[in-house]
């Protein structure tokens, strides 16, 4: 396990497991077209850089997020699922849960109570 | 002005508004998001991206209903007249038109020569699925 360096500050902290061939990431704070481009650049750049198989993004510390938010999570999605990975979003928030309710994403990212159950799928 | 730094501070003084106004909190989190949405549709669409340019938003309650307008002196571009297309939660881009069909009561866009006047509006009490099919199909 070793701990990966964020340059956002909506990255509170993110560590590699290699054994499972996962990325954990916790994210942090209030998302949107403000600072999802900040989200996209530093978590397109761990999966370039790191490739992995899973993309566990921890969401306890996020109360809010909007489409643009959703864009950056939907993008990082599709180039885990070209290499065969997965995103896994844990501890949703009331509003982002309905968010992703209502953008019919609840089904196509896994959706996991927290990192172990993330992990463990 | 439509500067993306700006969204989060409108959108908590909406969501204070609702909320003062005695929505609950179901209610006051999708008004927040659908600001949100129409500000950055604005920003993003109306002015191609520019961030210098103005949104003017209002809004009031009364014993009926919450009503935000926000005004924009961009392309003049219609959202309820751009090409419908089925909407695919892969394919980027509908989840904010989407949060403004469900959860606001009425979206009116009315062209005003220079921009447009867009108007949300949420009712205290919702309209049903089957009224909102409806009153769209008049």
């Amino acid at each position: 396990m070793s701990e990966l360096r964020s340059e956002t500050d909506l990255i509170s902290a993110a560590r590699l497991d290699p054994g499972a061939e996962a990325i954990v990431a916790s994210v942090r704070g209030e998302i949107d077209l403000h600072n999802s481009p900040q989200l996209r650049t530093q978590l397109l750049k761990f999966l370039d850089e790191y490739k992995p198989k899973k993309l566990v993004l921890n969401l306890k510390e996020v109360p809010y997020m909007d489409s643009s938010a959703i864009a950056v999570l939907v993008e990082a999605l599709q180039r885990l699922r070209r290499a065969g990975g997965k995103l896994y979003l844990t501890d949703l928030q009331p509003r982002v849960k309905g968010l992703l309710e209502i953008a019919r994403l609840d089904t196509i990212f896994v959706l996991a109570k927290d990192e172990a159950e993330a992990l463990a799928k | 002005m439509s500067d993306p730094a700006n969204l989060a501070a409108v959108r908590k003084q909406i969501e204070a508004l609702a909320q003062a106004s005695g929505f609950e909190e179901r209610a006051v989190a999708e008004v927040g998001l659908c600001v949100n949405e129409a500000m950055a549709n604005i920003i993003r669409h109306a002015y191609d991206g520019r961030h210098d340019q103005p949104i003017d938003v209002t809004a009031k309650a009364d014993e009926k209903q919450l009503i935000i307008t926000l005004r924009d002196w961009g392309n003049g571009m219609d959202p309820s007249k751009l090409p419908c297309r089925p909407y695919d939660p892969l394919e980027p881009g509908g989840v904010g038109l989407i949060c403004l069909g469900q959860w606001m009561d009425d979206v009116l866009y009315a062209l005003q020569g220079d921009g447009i006047l867009t108007t949300l509006v949420k009712l205290r009490t919702p309209r049903t699925k089957q009224q909102k099919h409806e009153r769209a199909a008049k």
